[in-house]
């Protein structure tokens, strides 16, 4: 039998799915993350028991007095385990998958319901989709989506899809075909008969499968706590890494009130919208009377609750909003120049004038002033400049062509100096024109340009110089019209004869982003016909520089190269109107450090390092080494302005996350053994930081109460014991694969002794069930662990250090990393902690309990105050 | 109002190469050798013509293809071959969106199970075909409490459907059907879902309202006795083919075929025949001379029978003038009874003299 090769094909797929549709992924990503920030923000802005009564209203009016009181109780519930904001994130995840699956799925249904063939064709890829191992798809979703919420999204909705589409085929196949036909009979279309007749008729069904849509939307949104996506299933996985079952079953808990809640909601809601749900309904309602734990208010009762509790929950989100704004700025500290001070810039619609003035805007908004941008014409500009009304504007092109209004506004203007310059005009044919170089060159060539030189607006003063002066100098006038247009024609035009790569000639100047995105010829003017060139330079009403020293010093050193000019104005051209701030946060990103120049934030040992500005995505597993090691830099280095957004996942996702440039850091790689598979497969992308723990060990380890069993050795012959295994970790880890191949065998022991595949969680359940009924154990270990502080183990003595000498932990981060935070990897790098340190630190955290770790580390830093200017010094 | 309703070799086929199929039952294939190949003709060359007013019962057992004929003929089934002609109109010519605006304004349809919106009211169902003809809600609600007054359901007209017993069910369907005003109306097994003493309520209705209406119906059962009460002319399927089309009494008395003549067995002939049928028409011309109590041509055999039972002697049939036209002897209504139109036997032991009288009579 030939071996085919399906997964080498499934890996080249991806491949390709990953260098040519990137940017279908990105679009995905963007609306995947953005429905889903716009959620969870609404369900996290207002008070937990705010939120808790709303939805309480929620459940009285679909269900009655009972159902309302239990979901009060539910959720505070929840927010008294202090897992609001995960029960929240899991939420937001749930519906935003929800949504989109009813959004493929409705349609799909509705699709397979009316042609059997669409309907043989969906079956398979549903159930192909809702079989497939859920980790087989989590883990590729990494790569597409990138950690954190979409990959999340994705395997949720995978997984959630097909309930959807079933039951919505099923609702509309169900109808009775008599109604159908007598719907058809009295001659309704087929659209009408299916938003008349069969979905409302099927809608019951449909409900049934949204309902189905949620529920397996939850419970796979618990696993995907694994790729970082945070809530609830965060906790899980967490819990279930550190065998803490108390903290597993509370967050547990709360998925399943979740759970129920959903369902309840979803299940009435399915009886409130269909007709015939409702009729349903109101006979019971009619056969049983009034009861008050059954009452339901009226839909509009309920409406103006809901409202009510909303605007509360607004208004106090407006409160909370200022306060967290007014920590925000605390946390800002030196960044924040503005305070919120307010600064006009003017500009006119000239592309090097949109450009800078943008880009002064994003920056000067990123020091903490409110900027308003507004656009002029040339006129107005300077007038409004000059009474003030303006702050500064930075396209004034001195000294010639802007000479009449700097000769009417000038005494009331701060010339603040140029920023760009020389500046020229010129008529540029491209260079694909041969012979073509100077304005010469022009003479006689009329034929080969149709005798037309393409202009722009007629009223530009480069215009009239070109008409009236230059084409005269040269001997032109009467060989070439000059075609009045307006700007972006003449750009139209250029495009459209560049890409058929026919001649032209067209009025232009510099800067200009046509020098970036084609390639041009500016045409020599040895007479000089143009006239000297202008600088750009940027002006501002009398007395701002008075009134902002900071900012006028910032615009008095203002300076751009040609080349950062063009990048940044093609990058907005790019954009398109309305995005113009975007486009400069893109090309900002392209060129670091370019706000850092440009405003430079006055002295003093507060300031914030320039990378820190970017948020530091850091991955943690968790293990009491990774989560104390992690929780000390959290603590450190936001003292130091630095902001970390920590993602709980699973080895295999981080190594993943840290390869695609999703995730920046992590501080627990066990190399170069324990992960040796996972750094191997993309060690290119990424970079090994140091060692900041050692030694480690990797080693079988026993009860102490198994007598005459120290070393490795001893276990020959005991097989019967322990009845001949050793229970082993995740199959594939380094560790497991060095006991397999390398151990077992060299101790002779692999005959006797089978290694279980399990995982890290199941190993330490064994480990603790043996341990209570005081059975033989033997376990896949390592060193540190805090299985050692809680049990009394013996480790198994490795004399022929088939084990390898030991592991370290080390730092590893993207590959961008060291690049992105030189300060950063400097201190990483330097870093070191001894056991000691991490051990009571350690023990600080697992006193505090979970939820505590960031007052542990505080306290911890207090005992020993040298750690944190060790870690970050100079 | 009402308009004549054409049919023309009409057939049906299902499965695959209809025509050919179609091809192969004119040249006189049988319908079990397709079946054999897996093509179901459904219905096989019907023909027939509906006068404008008429009830045309079309009556067969299940799967003789009427139900398919029926929907062929406002084109919820096209046909393989053939033509319906209705109001001077080829509906088989007519493009989808044509056939849905003949089927929403000039034919309507009830069905076997009522097919009633159980998601509308009893009215907004009796306005359903309104609603899709784009009438103003004002209107179509007077129009079909209207047609709910005329089936008998005023009063109703806020009630859902589940909350109706059956026959105000189908009276729902029948007042949806006749809000319409179309000229034709379906009725696919409309009555046969209903228990027999509603059943017969819900076609004493229908006669009712036809005498006002006058409409062009079509109307479907497996009931002969049904057929024979409500139908003007009836016509016989058999196995997709139609093998007689005739008055009620015509079927009765002369069966095309011994299948038609089994289903003829079971019926109450007392309900279906008149005076016209049983009357022996070689009169003396005196019969009518007593006083006696006589009948009319289009008195029922029941009745004829109760008259009969009073008269001494054989009761006169006399026509709308008055006029003698024939007379029914005792005998001929226990003959007719008892389907035997045979002379009697002579009997060995004559009880009476009267005997002898009668046979030479008869």
């Amino acid at each position: 039998m030939p071996r085919i090769p399906l997964g080498d094909w499934v890996n080249s797929a991806v491949d390709w799915l990953l260098g040519h549709m990137a940017w279908l992924f990105d679009f995905l990503k963007l609306v995947f993350t953005g429905t889903y920030d716009g959620i969870n923000a609404v369900l996290q802005a207002p008070e937990p028991l705010l939120l808790a009564g709303i939805f309480a209203v929620l459940a009285f009016w679909l269900r009655g007095t009972l159902a309302g009181v239990l979901t009060f109780v539910g959720f505070a519930f929840i927010d008294s385990l202090q897992l609001w904001g995960d029960a929240m994130v899991t939420l937001a995840l749930v519906l935003v998958a929800t949504l989109i699956a009813l959004v493929i799925s409705v349609p799909a249904g509705i699709w397979a319901a009316r042609s059997n063939r669409v309907s043989a064709l969906v079956r398979p890829v549903l159930d192909f989709m809702q079989t497939l191992p859920a980790m087989i798809y989590l883990i590729p979703a990494i790569l597409f989506f990138g950690t954190g919420a979409s990959a999340g999204i994705v395997a949720t909705l995978i997984f959630a899809l097909a309930p959807g589409v079933r039951m919505t085929e099923l609702g509309i196949r169900q109808v009775d075909k008599e109604l159908v036909e007598a719907a058809e009979a009295f001659g309704t279309t087929p659209r009408n008969t299916l938003l008349r007749v069969q979905l409302p008729l099927a809608l019951p069904t449909v409900m049934a499968g949204v309902n189905q849509v949620i529920m397996l939307g939850l419970s796979m949104a618990a696993i995907a706590g694994m790729v970082g996506t945070g809530g609830l299933g965060g906790d899980v996985n967490e819990a279930i890494g550190q065998l803490n079952v108390g903290l597993g079953s509370e967050s547990g808990i709360a998925i399943v009130i979740l759970a129920i809640y959903l369902d309840r909601m979803t299940s009435a809601l399915g009886t409130q919208v269909s007709p015939l749900g409702r009729r349903a309904a109101a006979r019971l309602r009619a056969a049983r009377g009034l009861r008050i734990w059954s009452y339901r208010p009226q839909p509009q009762i309920a409406v103006i609750g809901m409202v009510i509790l909303a605007l509360v929950a607004g208004g106090m989100g407006v409160f909370g909003g200022s306060g967290t704004a007014a920590t925000a700025d605390d946390q800002g500290g030196g960044n924040d120049v503005g305070k919120g001070k307010k600064i006009s810039i003017g500009y006119i619609p000239w592309d090097e004038g949109v450009a800078s003035t943008f880009l002064w805007k994003e920056i000067l908004e990123q020091r903490g002033f409110k900027v308003d941008a507004r656009q002029f014409d040339a006129g107005p500009l300077y007038t409004s400049l000059a009474q003030g009304s303006v702050d500064f504007e930075t396209d004034s092109w001195l000294p010639t062509t802007h000479a009449q209004y700097w000769k009417k506004y000038g005494d009331r203007l701060d010339d603040l100096g140029s920023w760009y310059g020389p500046t020229s005009l010129e008529l540029s044919v491209p260079s694909y024109v041969k012979g073509v170089d100077s304005l010469a060159d022009l003479k006689g060539k009329a034929s080969l340009f149709g005798g037309r030189i393409t202009g722009i607006e007629s009223s530009a003063g480069e215009m009239g110089l070109l008409k009236s002066k230059v084409l005269k100098d040269y001997g032109l006038d009467k060989e070439y019209k000059v075609v009045d247009s307006s700007t972006p024609a003449m750009l139209a035009e250029l495009k459209r004869a560049y890409s058929k790569k026919e001649p032209i000639v067209v009025t232009l100047w510099s800067p200009h982003w046509a020098y970036n995105d084609y390639s041009l010829k500016k045409l020599k003017d040895p007479k000089g016909a143009w006239g000297k060139g202008d600088g750009v330079h940027t002006l501002a009403r009398k007395g701002f520089a008075g009134d902002n020293p900071v900012v006028a010093k910032w615009l008095k050193d203002f300076r751009l190269d040609e080349k950062q000019l063009t990048s940044l104005e093609a990058e907005i051209n790019k954009a398109g109107k309305g995005r113009q701030q975007d486009a400069v946060r893109t090309w900002l990103k392209a060129n670091p450090g370019v706000v850092g120049k440009l405003a430079p934030v006055p002295g003093g040992s507060t300031a914030a390092p320039a990378e820190a500005k970017r948020t530091l995505n850091v991955a943690w597993f968790p293990w009491d080494e990774d989560i104390a090691v992690t929780r000390l830099w959290k603590n450190v280095l936001e003292r130091r302005g630095y902001k970390l957004n920590l993602k709980q996942m699973d080895v295999g996702p981080v190594y993943t996350g840290l390869a695609g440039g999703d995730i920046d850091l992590n501080f627990d790689a066990w190399l170069p053994y324990a992960q040796k598979n996972y750094w191997d497969k993309s060690k290119d992308k990424l970079r090994d930081l140091g060692t900041w723990y050692q030694p480690t060990s990797l080693e079988i380890a026993v009860p102490s109460y198994v007598k005459d069993v120290k070393s490795l050795e001893d276990l020959k012959g005991k097989a019967s014991a322990f009845g001949g295994r050793i229970i082993g970790i995740e199959p594939g880890t380094g560790e497991m694969n060095l006991l397999k191949t390398k151990v077992l065998p060299g101790y002779g022991l692999d005959k006797e002794y089978k290694v279980v595949d399990g995982s890290t969680p199941a190993m330490l359940a064994e480990l603790k069930r043996a341990y209570a009924q005081k059975k033989p154990v033997a376990v896949v270990l390592w060193s540190p662990h805090w299985a050692y502080s809680r049990y009394d183990l013996t480790r198994l003595k490795d004399g022929k250090k088939l084990f390898g000498e030991g592991n370290t932990i080390r730092t590893v981060s993207s590959g961008k990393f060291p690049e992105q935070y030189p300060q950063l990897t400097r201190w990483i790098k330097n870093f070191r902690m001894s056991e000691d340190e991490l051990g009571s630190l350690e023990s600080e955290i697992n006193a505090r309990g979970q939820g505590h770790e960031d007052e542990a580390v505080a306290a911890w830093l207090k005992q020993h105050p040298d750690v944190a200017d060790r870690m970050t010094g100079k | 109002m009402s308009s004549r309703l054409e049919t023309e070799h009409l057939f049906k086929v299902f499965g695959r190469r209809p025509d050919a199929a179609v091809e192969r039952l004119r040249q006189g294939a049988d319908r079990e050798e397709l079946r054999a190949e897996g093509t179901t003709a459904a219905v096989i060359d019907a023909s027939f013509t509906v006068e404008p007013g008429q009830i045309f019962v079309v009556m067969g057992l299940s799967g003789s293809g009427k139900s398919t004929l029926l929907r062929m003929l406002n084109g919820l089934l096209e046909p393989t071959a053939g033509q319906v002609r209705f109001d001077g109109q080829d509906l088989t010519a007519l493009t989808g969106r044509e056939l849905r605006e003949v089927r929403a304004r000039k034919i309507s349809m009830v069905f076997q199970h009522f097919a009633l919106f159980p998601h509308r009211s009893v009215r907004e169902n009796a306005a359903y075909g309104l609603e899709v003809q784009g009438v103003p809600r004002a209107e179509r609600e007077r129009r079909a409490d209207e047609a709910l007054a005329l089936c008998g359901l005023a009063g109703w007209e806020k009630s859902w459907p589940d909350e109706l017993s059956g026959g105000m069910q189908q009276r729902v369907g029948l007042a949806r059907a006749l809000a319409t005003d179309a000229g034709l109306l379906l009725m696919d097994e409309s009555f046969s879902a209903l228990d027999p003493l509603i059943r017969r309520d819900m076609q004493d209705q229908l006669l009712q309202l036809q005498k006002t209406l006058k409409k062009t119906i079509v109307f479907i059962t497996h009931d002969l006795n049904e057929a024979m009460r409500l139908g003007d002319r009836i016509a016989v399927m058999r196995d997709g083919r139609i093998v007689q089309i005739g008055g009620a009494e015509d079927i009765l008395l002369r069966p095309a075929d011994d299948y038609v003549a089994s289903f003829t067995q079971d019926v109450d002939r007392s309900r279906v025949l008149t005076a016209r049928a049983v009357m022996d028409r070689g009169v003396r011309g005196d019969e009518a001379d007593c006083a006696c109590e006589t009948a009319r041509e289009d008195t029922p055999f029941t009745e004829l029978c109760a008259i009969s039972a009073r008269v001494p002697h054989p009761v006169a049939v006399r026509d709308a003038s008055g006029a003698l036209v024939g007379v029914v002897p005792r005998q001929r209504l226990v003959g007719f009874l008892g389907d035997e139109q045979a002379a009697p036997v002579s009997c060995d032991a004559p009880r009476d003299k009267g005997g002898e009288k009668a046979v030479a009579r008869a």
